[in-house]
């Protein structure tokens, strides 16, 4: 294990992307880090800026207009960074498959500019903090 | 104002709507052709005092609809007049921006999805699709979808 994954892995700063959120999951996100969860005790903080990030917490499906932005979000994250994909929409564009707006799900956008990049899903609508918090742990024991 | 008194006080729009139908003793809707529902909205708004809610946009077979909900809050009731736009191929109507400016955004954004001409209107720039989505494709109407 390189000491770049060792690092992430004891305090995940994450940068929060809403790329076309109905904000169902961005609530849910802002629940993480309230007093009841607490994701700071394991070090997860959310940060202002994608270059201070090791992760990125997108949720939503990737709109037309967002997908240049979620391109270049990812661009400035420092490698390595893990995408959580968080919701239904993110994970496999949800309910708003046939949309006229809708240019694919986040991992379809991230990988065409960045195939070996790391990818952790967490489906649900909106998925509870828990699941968020085993999807994290699930993605540092495949890190 | 009672019931009674708000039905009668619609009364005096007889010669504009085409019909009133009234589905519950809360939900009344005022039919009427898109050239009369600016002074449809102008009663319900400066003499009746409802409040103005939200407009729909909706393609329907023949015509374009649009709807402007009112809500008139002392007996909780909701009226909502249809105005039937029946020229397809350039629909247009008179705009509320002016008059209510609470209508200007969702008469935007009802521009941007239909392709409906509010005549009037203060500022009409696109709101909600992307900023490279073609001009003159509308993709909430029914033939894109066909």
């Amino acid at each position: 294990m390189s000491w770049k994954i060792k690092a992430l892995k004891k305090s995940t700063w994450v940068f929060h992307v809403n790329t076309g959120a109905c904000n169902n999951c961005d609530i849910e996100v802002v629940d993480l880090l309230t007093p009841k969860f607490d994701v700071e005790r394991f070090g997860i903080k959310l940060v202002g800026s994608p270059r201070h990030a090791d992760a990125l917490l997108v949720t939503g499906v990737v709109t037309a207009q967002a997908a240049p932005r979620l391109r270049e979000v990812y661009m400035q994250t420092p490698k390595p960074c893990v995408v959580f994909a968080i919701g239904a929409c993110a994970c496999g564009t949800g309910i708003f498959h046939k949309g006229y707006h809708v240019v694919g799900p986040v991992d379809k956008i991230i990988r065409e500019i960045d195939p070996n990049a790391i990818i952790a899903y967490v489906p649900g609508c909106p998925p509870k903090p828990e699941a968020m918090i085993s999807g994290v742990v699930k993605a540092w024991s495949a890190l | 104002m009672k019931l009674q008194e708000l039905d009668d006080s619609l009364q005096a729009l007889k010669d504009k709507v085409i019909s009133v139908d009234k589905t519950t003793d809360k939900r009344i809707y005022l039919t009427c052709e898109s050239e009369k529902s600016f002074g449809i909205c102008k009663f319900l708004y400066e003499d009746l005092g409802c409040r103005f809610v939200i407009a729909t946009g909706i393609d329907s077979d023949n015509y374009f609809e649009i709807l402007y909900h009112f809500a008139y809050d002392e007996l909780g009731c909701v009226i909502t007049v249809k105005s039937l736009v029946r020229d397809k191929n350039n629909p247009s109507v008179d705009s509320l921006a002016n008059l209510l400016p609470a209508a200007s955004w969702i008469e935007r954004e009802v521009h941007d999805e239909l392709g409906i001409e509010f005549k009037g209107h203060p500022d009409m720039r696109r709101l909600i699709l992307a900023d490279d989505w073609p001009e003159g494709v509308y993709p909430l109407r029914k033939e894109r979808k066909k």
